[in-house]
């Protein structure tokens, strides 16, 4: 199954919500947290997601909808 | 001689054999090179430095490579001098330049990370390399590439402007134009990565491309004479260079080879994309991304892979962090030009804004030593001031066209 890395920050009215449970169940995602840290104001997470193709581009909408940045987890590229 | 112990992950400390990745699959923190100090404390002496030829490999021991360098020869050793008449504008007793607006063979700071990921690149057996990039990094990897005798291919957005494409399309790279945003190259070119066997700069031999910015710091101190500044302003897009070259220092420190490194560290970005000052003001400990906005391209990263490092090093060090308007950061390219003769690119322009700001606002004092970064040259950006530097005068051919237009 198709794996992929991301880091995701969340805005502080998203930290005591869960938003990453809600996702899996919804759109059948498995995540694994690998790194997380949450200050007063913003939270930030790295994790690998599994699913079908398909599930993990649904995934990635339904974070990206809630409010959440979602990054790639490759190093700066474009300069 | 290999003097490479490993990689090391940055935040698990977990360690890695010193092959072409780039994340610790445990944490998935980066990953950074680490060094047999023990074995190279002794070996490395000024003498030794001193003695070999002018350009970034006189650093050998301290650069991630097993063998002898192949890339990279005229690279390094840029000029380095008191600037008296910026300083006297800036009302500063003590600055300094290090001007890689000229650093050999694409003009910028770019070509120290390239040569050193080259080389290494080759070493790991690779016989391609890549990257995706608009601008200095595009130039460097396809000149260095060429002269290695190396494949190249360089990711673009498809509507890049022509003027940015002739710096790479010269050295004839594979130069791909993807039909989308910086970011979409920037997905496209990771998943590449993952299936071809390249050499990506900046994605899985990054901690060897990185380390290549220590040798920044290392001159910096050896043309100090063998000591380091008390404030250093470094232009920040990853935030690498900065991280880098306070490595840089303390690894000299740790060879016996300069005194304590008691060097404040600032970070100068550019209004639009300033998500390490941010960080820093906020004295938080989480890098939030943004969408860049600025004329200052070279450093619009809006997520800055070393952001979290670089703010930390800032931190430690009880440096700051500022920023610079697009208006500010031509008005210093220009005063840079009028003082010091130096044409630098936007970058360079924050570098010397930001200064300006950190030093009116007491952040750094007047009268101790400062170094301000100079890392790209103005020719390559020239849209950005074309604007705002006036226009010729125009006469006719003869004396008294002259006489009466032209006055000192």
């Amino acid at each position: 199954m198709p794996k992929k890395i991301v880091q995701l920050i969340f805005p502080q009215k998203l930290i005591k919500k869960p938003v990453i449970y809600t996702m899996a169940l919804k759109c059948k995602v498995m995540p694994n947290v690998r790194r997380a840290k949450v200050t007063e104001s913003v939270g930030e997470m790295v994790l690998e997601l599994e699913g079908t193709r398909e599930n993990l581009e649904k995934g990635v909408r339904f974070l990206t909808k809630q409010g959440i940045k979602v990054e790639p987890v490759v190093g700066d590229v474009i300069e | 001689m290999s003097f490479i112990k490993g990689l090391r992950c940055r935040e698990c400390g977990r360690e890695f054999p010193a092959k072409a990745i780039f994340v610790c699959e445990y944490c998935f923190g980066s990953l950074e090179v680490d060094y047999d100090y023990e074995r190279i404390h002794g070996r490395l002496t000024r003498q030794l430095i001193e003695s070999r030829p002018a350009n970034i490999w006189r650093y050998r021991e301290l650069l991630p490579i097993d063998g002898d360098p192949t890339v990279g020869f005229h690279t390094g050793m840029t000029p380095f001098y008191r600037a008296d008449r910026l300083g006297h504008a800036l009302g500063v007793k003590e600055l300094y330049i290090k001007d890689d607006s000229v650093c050999h063979p694409t003009l910028s700071f770019k070509d120290r990370v390239v040569s050193v990921a080259l080389s290494r690149a080759k070493e790991l057996g690779f016989d391609t390399v890549s990257c995706a990039s608009t601008g200095n990094l595009a130039n460097s990897v396809s000149a260095l590439a060429a002269h290695a005798g190396m494949k190249r291919v360089i990711f673009i957005p498809a509507d890049l402007e022509m003027g940015k494409v002739i710096g790479s399309l010269i050295y004839a790279p594979r130069l791909v134009a993807v039909e989308g945003n910086y970011d979409e190259v920037n997905r496209l070119c990771a998943e590449v990565a993952a299936r071809r066997k390249w050499a990506f700069v900046n994605i899985n031999i990054r901690p060897y491309y990185a380390e290549g910015s220590k040798t920044y710091g290392f001159e910096i101190a050896e043309q100090m004479g063998w000591k380091t500044p008390r404030h250093i302003v470094v232009p920040a897009a990853s935030g690498s260079l900065l991280v880098k070259i306070r490595k840089g220092f303390k690894e000299l420190h740790k060879m016996g080879l300069i005194p304590q490194p008691e060097t404040r560290f600032y970070a100068a970005q550019a209004q639009g994309c300033a998500p390490i000052v941010t960080a820093v003001q906020e004295g938080s400990d989480i890098i939030k991304p943004v969408k860049p906005k600025t004329i200052a391209k070279s450093l619009a990263i809006g997520n800055p892979a070393d952001g979290y490092y670089a703010a930390d090093a800032i931190r430690e060090t009880n440096g700051w962090a500022a920023e610079a308007s697009d208006e500010e950061i031509v008005d210093a390219m220009k005063l840079l030009a009028q003082t010091e003769g130096i044409f630098t690119e936007t970058a360079g322009g924050v570098t010397v804004a930001v200064a300006k700001k950190l030093i009116e606002g007491k952040r750094i004092p007047r009268d101790e030593s400062i170094v301000l970064c100079i890392t790209g040259q103005g020719l390559k950006t020239q849209e950005a001031v074309a604007d705002h530097i006036g226009k010729p005068i125009r006469i006719k051919p003869t004396l008294s066209s002259f006489e009466e237009h032209v006055k000192l």
